[in-house]
């Protein structure tokens, strides 16, 4: 706590926090409501409770839009690319926290550099290369792409973490004869558990969400993930608003729980690596 | 440094080396063995260099050919350039990049104001604010098309429950097509953009406001300041820094915008354009989309070169200040 307030200055302060998080809400709310009414309770009584609850909008989308393969590509893309990122990223940042060598400071730098720069600008020579390697629309090819993406935060991250780490258990295994990659696998990934489920949550949000690059790289139906199958059933099926709405709240789910599941360390992380 | 090869590291006292900053592993001999942990960087850094790095700089070299993407390239040198800059693709360029400062301008105003009134709200004495942050931050988790899809159905002319509302509520004069009106359609995406991203800024403000030292506007209050003055004068100056970086951030990914002008108003950034931003038309040029009238490779690379060309300074100024700011171990 920052700042003291008096009675009124409270209740003001309230209001105004409340009010901000109804315009959050507000519109969350009627996405979940809609998805239970007729397409005609929607237009003509938008403000109401749905009269039934309607479950079958839910069928309906997930048969509609197949959703099951769509759920399928996603989960297989953001787990693998998800353990690639932590797998590469983490033996770098060991690398680059624990050891000293020639250009480590100019790799590092290299490597930060994409920190700041959109990966989507370099699109035209990504796909061409995912073309010559014969990778386009191949699940594969979209993880590659994420696992390269995600390596310049995470390895920043990572790096971070690693230095805070005390070094007094790595000491006495390299006495006992543990190479580089033993101290790395046994004694510093289970202690750098808290960083590695951050750098997960960051990328799955990134990986889960990203609609870009599917949208270039990927091209039949049965390869597509949810924000792109999803693009696919909001242009064939314009005016059926009940089974829309449904389709939205399938795709919002997994997320939702997630969130709801691990809010603390979301926000705890995604505010850490802004501050940095 | 010749001591500290291998295996003198244990004569090290753990903790209490930490006035050397770095726990670091000096090697003083060339030595292969030693040099063996080398190849945990090697994944990494070859992933990073073949799909993100390299692309970077091929994309430059594309620009100066034209190339429909398959067939042989014609080398036509600055053409590209010069068709972009002052030729035929000048008017709708010019269009798209005011779009993205505009976006820039607008989005940096409704993050930083109301990002930083909220978090001096909740850094202050309140309780029972915690489980706010947690609805404040939640649009933040949602893909960008699902918020322009959900916003898309909002926003309905006729049956979308914002017109309604308004109609409800008596103010029938707001219910407007929103999207479908050249001089609303920008700024109303803006809005939709500010809020799925305010939370994350609330949030990113309210840690810097709580990781000031206590001490500091504790003694500014047994001085007597208000605390509006602690507000203005100890905990704002120490904040710009952060606001400075965060802004930095947004510039840069004020380029990436595309997802939500697609799913709201489609490839050709409707309507007529008003809403068409550089990701859009780069979009169009590069991999055609309803109604392009050419496919570029090459026009298209040279419009990434342009915008790299903008937002590179500023990444490189951005990566300088995070990593002297790590170094400094702040």
């Amino acid at each position: 706590m920052m700042f003291k307030l008096n009675g009124l200055q409270k209740a003001i302060a309230w209001i105004f926090l409340a009010l901000l998080a109804f315009v959050n809400l507000y519109p969350i709310g009627i996405m979940i409501l809609s998805s239970f009414k007729s397409t005609r309770e929607i237009f003509l009584k938008p403000f109401n409770l749905p009269a039934v609850w309607r479950w079958s909008n839910y069928v309906s989308a997930w048969q509609r839009a197949d959703f099951a393969t769509y759920f399928k590509n996603s989960i297989l893309v953001t787990a693998a690319s998800i353990a690639a990122i932590l797998l590469v990223s983490s033996m770098a940042a060991y690398v680059i926290a624990r050891f000293d060598f020639k250009f480590k400071r100019g790799i590092y730098l290299f490597l930060l550099a994409g920190l700041a720069l959109p990966t989507r600008l370099a699109i035209i020579p990504i796909f061409l290369i995912m073309r010559s390697l014969h990778l386009l629309d191949k699940l594969s090819g979209l993880v590659i792409v994420y696992a390269a993406g995600g390596i310049a935060f995470s390895v920043f991250l990572l790096v971070n973490f690693f230095k805070k780490l005390p070094r007094d258990i790595e000491d006495s295994a390299k006495i006992d004869g543990a190479g580089p990659f033993r101290i790395y696998w046994q004694i510093d990934l289970p202690l750098l558990k808290p960083a590695l489920v951050t750098v997960a949550m960051f990328n799955f949000i990134d990986v889960w969400n990203d609609f870009f690059f599917p949208l270039i790289l990927l091209s039949s139906r049965v390869k597509k993930t949810i924000p792109l199958g999803l693009q696919a059933f909001f242009g064939e099926y314009t005016i059926e608003w009940d089974v829309l709405f449904a389709a939205l709240n399938i795709s919002v789910l997994p997320i939702l729980i997630i969130f709801l599941i691990l809010s603390k360390q979301f926000i705890a992380g995604m505010t850490e690596g802004a501050l940095k | 440094m010749r001591g500290r090869a291998g295996r003198s590291l244990s004569d090290r006292p753990g903790k209490a080396g930490s006035s050397e900053a770095r726990p670091i592993l000096y090697l003083s001999e060339v030595d292969v063995r030693k040099y063996s942990f080398l190849w945990m960087l090697f994944p990494a850094l070859l992933l990073y260099t073949v799909f993100i790095a390299y692309p970077f700089f091929s994309s430059l070299g594309l620009s100066f050919y034209d190339w429909p993407g398959i067939g042989p390239k014609k080398f036509i040198g600055l053409s590209n350039y010069k068709n972009i800059l002052s030729g035929f693709m000048a008017p709708e360029f010019y269009r798209a990049l005011g779009h993205n400062i505009v976006f820039f301008i607008w989005s940096l105003i409704l993050s930083v104001v109301p990002g930083l009134f909220f978090a001096f709200l909740l850094s202050a004495d309140i309780k029972g604010t915690k489980f706010l942050k947690v609805i404040y931050f939640f649009p933040n988790t949602l893909a960008i098309v699902v918020v322009g899809f959900l916003w898309g159905l909002l926003l309905n002319p006729q049956w979308g429950l914002v017109n309604q509302l308004f109609r409800v509520l008596g103010l029938g004069f707001l219910a407007k097509p929103w999207l479908g009106n050249t001089s609303t359609a920008l700024p109303t995406i803006i809005f939709v953009t500010a809020w799925r991203g305010l939370g994350f800024y609330i949030l990113v403000y309210l840690a810097a406001i709580l990781g000031i030292d206590r001490e500091m506007t504790e003694a500014a209050r047994i001085d007597g300041a208000t605390e509006m003055q602690i507000a203005g004068r100890i905990i704002l100056p120490h904040l710009l820094p952060i606001i400075a970086t965060t802004s930095m951030l947004k510039f840069i990914w004020t380029f990436n915008i595309f997802d939500i002008v697609y799913a709201m108003e489609g490839t050709q950034g409707g309507p007529a354009g008003s809403t068409d931003v550089l990701g859009t038309l780069f979009y169009r040029i590069a991999f055609g989309g309803l109604g392009s009238s050419q496919v570029g490779m090459g026009l298209g690379a040279t419009v990434v070169t342009l915008i790299f060309l903008l937002v590179f300074p500023v990444s490189i100024f951005y990566v300088f200040i995070v990593e002297k700011r790590v170094e400094r171990g702040e």
